[in-house]
């Protein structure tokens, strides 16, 4: 067989099909348009200032007077404009190259957009802070607010949702009026120190609160009277700095990443996390595929007998109880000894039941 | 650096003149048709994420195809995210994919099966060459290796698929999948 030959048996041996392009009836539009809407993560700056302030205090006063408001706006770079709107604090950012100057916050406008699907409520009282968030570029998801052993959580759902949920909460107790930042809800009691609040539907969501261990009527009166609704900036601005939201996903991968040996081929790009984890979740989503891919790696060697690669991959999961960021996280969790079972196992070359932890899932 | 707007434009252009080489390049060499839905999406999502780094529109395709190929390497070790992008994609794929296996041409599964027995450089030189239709000097770019080492890479790679062909010519079909190989990474 002639090299020319050769190359015609190869050419005709291409499996693609170009007619598949006609049956895709405008899914790679759609398809354009779901990736377009996702955060680029580079284009962000970091407000080095943010941390020099209490986080305690989310928005400093800002549903009472324009004190705090002035003390933000100063601290962020940005002006800030009541609206007439009932319940929404705006801040826009200011026209001028201001907006590029150190201390300042600088957010992508698919993160912005991803901020404005959510409800964006902040309790404004000292002492709270926000301990987890999830869901951030959905239409659905939670954020926890902590203050001591007292917590918060604000879910959101669509608002298609609402009246499902509201039937089953009129089995729970009687609904009581409240209104929170002029928006009104119902209160429904599980017990004397177990609450829920819906609030009615708005922009095609709604938000249900639901307390979590000893509340009382009073508690959680005062603290629905000091929630406030913030613009997309103020709420990103406002999350501790241990949650990782769009912005801070390439830098925090890379800080989790520092001492972790990473497989062949293995591309940080390639994670997928679309931010707002609290720092746990978010070592799970970056150590978990880094793990599967060095068992991946493992495995390759092993079938190709490939001894020096074999030891490498071996050596790197074994290293794994040496990661700072399992280390951390093995305070809050059972997932690095899961992980460390798992990655010993396959270090050792013995067999890894199909019920047994698997970074991979 | 270019406006939001302009940059969202270039990177429409550029998703639009690559969108089928991307697919053409993640169905030959994934196992399952509509995986390469899969592909393509995580392709053009890390492409979008990084595309403050995507050379000028001229030069796009092989950068993207050096981005297809860390993202299949992943996918290869299936560490890659399932079916969060491109659902419809996907759909569309095997909706339009669902053909009978038995009217593939044996011929066709005979060099499918020899290109898979081969080295993974080695196969990726004949495929970027004769599916992609790439130059040595592009092939050179996708892999990361010098353009001598691909015209070498070729010349040693056809001259194992014409043994591994000749060897099958009798027992065509008995491995359908190149994409099930996982072969070591070489060369970077």
């Amino acid at each position: 067989m002639t090299d020319e030959q050769l190359d015609r048996r190869v050419r005709d041996a291409d499996p693609y099909r170009p007619e598949v392009l006609a049956h895709l009836d405008g899914a790679a539009q759609d398809l354009l348009e779901e990736i377009m809407s996702t955060p680029i993560l580079e284009s962000v700056t970091e407000p080095p200032v943010r941390r020099s302030r209490p986080r305690r205090r989310l928005v400093g006063g800002l549903a009472s007077a324009g004190v705090a408001a002035t003390v933000l706006a100063v601290a962020f770079g940005i002006s800030m404009v009541r609206t007439d709107q009932p319940g929404d604090h705006q801040v826009a950012p200011e026209t001028s190259s201001n907006s590029e100057a150190p201390g300042t916050t600088s957010y992508s406008a698919m993160v912005l957009k991803a901020a404005e699907e959510n409800p964006r409520l902040l309790i404004d009282q000292p002492g709270w802070e926000a301990t987890h968030v999830d869901g951030f570029t959905k239409r659905a998801g939670s954020i926890t607010y902590s203050n001591g052993t007292r917590h918060l959580r604000m879910n959101w759902y669509e608002a298609s949702e609402y009246d499902g949920r509201y039937e089953d909460r009129l089995e729970v107790s009687k609904p009581e009026p409240v209104q929170v930042d002029r928006w009104p809800g119902d209160l429904f009691r599980y017990s004397a120190s177990d609450f829920a609040v819906m609030l009615r539907p708005r922009d095609g969501s709604f938000i249900e609160m639901r307390t979590a261990s000893a509340w009382t009527r009073a508690d959680l009166d005062r603290v629905l009277a000091s929630v406030v609704r913030v613009d997309a900036r103020t709420w990103l601005a406002a999350l501790p700095a241990e949650i990782v939201t769009p912005e801070r996903v390439t830098e925090r991968a890379a800080k989790v990443l520092a001492d972790v040996p990473l497989p062949p081929g293995f591309d940080p790009a390639t994670l997928d996390i679309d931010g707002v984890n609290d720092p746990y979740q978010f070592g799970v989503r970056v150590i978990g595929p880094v793990g599967c891919a060095w068992i991946g790696e493992w495995t390759r060697a092993k079938k190709a007998d490939d001894h020096a690669a074999l030891q490498r991959a071996a050596e790197a999961l074994r290293s794994s109880h040496n990661w700072k960021v399992l280390q951390q996280m093995d305070a809050e969790g059972d997932w690095p000894n899961g992980f460390w079972e798992t990655a010993d196992r396959v270090a050792a070359g013995d067999r890894v039941g199909p019920k047994m932890f698997n970074p991979c899932d | 650096m270019s406006s939001g707007t302009e940059h969202e434009e270039r990177f429409r252009r550029v998703y639009a003149v690559n969108f089928e080489p991307l697919l053409a390049y993640a169905m030959r060499r994934v196992e399952q048709p509509e995986d390469a839905a899969d592909v393509v999406a995580e392709t053009f999502l890390v492409a979008w994420r990084r595309s403050r780094e995507m050379p000028p529109e001229a030069e796009a395709r092989l950068w993207l195809h050096g981005v297809a190929r860390r993202v299949l390497a992943n996918h290869h070790r299936g560490g890659a995210r399932r079916g969060r992008l491109g659902d419809r994609l996907q759909q569309r794929f095997r909706a339009a994919l669902a053909v009978d296996p038995g009217s593939e041409v044996p011929e066709r599964l005979t060099v499918r099966a020899a290109l898979a027995r081969l080295n993974e450089l080695d196969r990726e030189v004949l495929m970027l060459t004769f599916w992609e239709g790439l130059e040595p000097r592009e092939v050179a770019v996708v892999l990361q290796v010098s353009p001598a080492a691909v015209r070498t890479r070729l010349s040693r790679a056809r001259a194992r698929l014409r043994d591994l062909i000749g060897d099958d010519l009798d027992s065509p079909g008995h491995v359908l999948d190149v994409m099930a190989v996982r072969a070591p990474e070489e060369g970077r």
